[in-house]
């Protein structure tokens, strides 16, 4: 009956009409997902909302390419995918997740978060665990970024995965596989060192 | 150095590998410790990256949005569709002919074949002939000779 009852396949292809409407429920049903994809990909809140919303325009510009046999998250994370590859390949975007703790005191900190916790020792925790998190992402290539991001945070399945990025579930693999420990080496780290109390002095 | 088991095992934690391979990886798992530690470092990992603060999406995105994708331009199809309409198409159907009528009454005429020469008449008429003298090749000698008498063959 309502646009909002409809899958999202269907939605798709009223969107590949030229339904407006229809375009508008299914950025309401995925804002969150991309704009947590392009955060974490490019690790920075301002570039991270140009992305996003190129990434919309970008979908309903291509809407029509869409086949309602396709998962529409994978065609969607297609979309998203190959848009932040392309624009950091071409240098428009650097990556620019928190680096170390030291230069990230004042003023930077960890932009990627929204939510710090309720307590003060939380939060700590939480910005020193998202500033690992943030520099093994920078550090590793803009593939395993990609498909760490959609495994990790948007619970995507290997096959899609592959699909979203026109790779072999292989590779697709391969390329979690070290991401993860790459992040897992970071978080040993960060909690093999001091956490608290740094002394300047 | 590294174990050829360890590229399985996030896989493996994902629960993402075929049965038979999981099966294989979980008898690995009790006789190795290498991949017992990078197991349970990545257990630990995955179940620290659910303690991420949320990022909060900015309010004011789908906004931006739909004005963006309402300010693109209709795409081809419905602007060919629009100049379909019976309220553009028929006044433009209707000026297209009495320009084209226009034309026709104001071009030159190009000369039409009754007014042609005579000899281009008669040379068009013999076409066949001329294309027979062509065939057999108008630089020997010889054909021309033989085609200078064909009238004394047909006299015989």
């Amino acid at each position: 009956m309502s646009v909002e009852a409809d899958s999202d396949a269907q939605m798709m292809v009223k969107v590949a009409a030229g339904d407006r409407q229809a375009f508008a429920v299914l950025f309401d049903r995925y804002h969150a997902s991309v704009s947590r994809f392009a955060l974490r990909f490019v690790g920075d809140r301002e570039r991270a909302e140009e992305l996003t919303q190129d990434i919309f325009v970008k979908l309903y510009r291509n809407a029509k390419g869409y086949r309602p046999t396709a998962k529409f998250k994978t065609f969607l994370f297609r979309v998203a995918s190959n848009h932040c590859l392309n624009e950091v390949r071409r240098g428009e975007y650097r990556v620019a997740h928190a680096t170390t703790s030291e230069t990230e005191e004042d003023g930077g900190g960890p932009e990627l978060v929204g939510g710090e916790g309720d307590r003060p020792d939380q939060a700590l925790a939480g910005r020193e665990l998202e500033r690992a998190v943030g520099e093994a992402l920078k550090a590793m290539s803009e593939r395993e970024r990609a498909a760490f991001t959609m495994c990790r945070f948007e619970g995507m399945a290997y096959r899609d995965i592959a699909e979203a990025l026109e790779a072999s579930e292989a590779a697709v693999k391969s390329l979690i596989h070290r991401a993860t420990l790459a992040v897992a080496r970071k978080v040993e780290e960060l909690q093999a060192g001091p956490v608290p109390g740094r002394s300047r002095a | 150095m590294s174990c050829p088991f360890e590229e399985d095992l996030t896989a493996y934690v994902d629960a993402e590998l075929p049965s038979t391979r999981r099966a294989e990886v979980e008898a690995h798992l009790r006789g190795c410790a290498g991949c017992q530690g990078t197991e349970a470092l990545l257990r630990r990992t995955l179940a620290r990256l659910a303690e991420l603060p949320e990022p909060v999406p900015s309010t004011a995105t789908r906004r931006a949005v739909l004005e963006k994708v309402e300010a693109l331009p209709p795409p081809l199809l419905e602007r060919l569709r629009a100049l379909l309409r019976p309220s553009v198409l028929v006044p433009a159907v209707g000026l297209a002919a009495m320009a084209g009528l226009a034309l026709y009454a104001t071009a030159p005429r190009e000369p039409i074949l009754e007014e042609a020469d005579a000899g281009t008449l008669e040379l068009a008429m013999n076409l066949e002939v001329v294309e027979d003298y062509d065939v057999v090749g108008m630089d020997d000698g010889e054909d021309l000779e033989v085609i200078a008498h064909l009238h004394e063959l047909e006299v015989r």
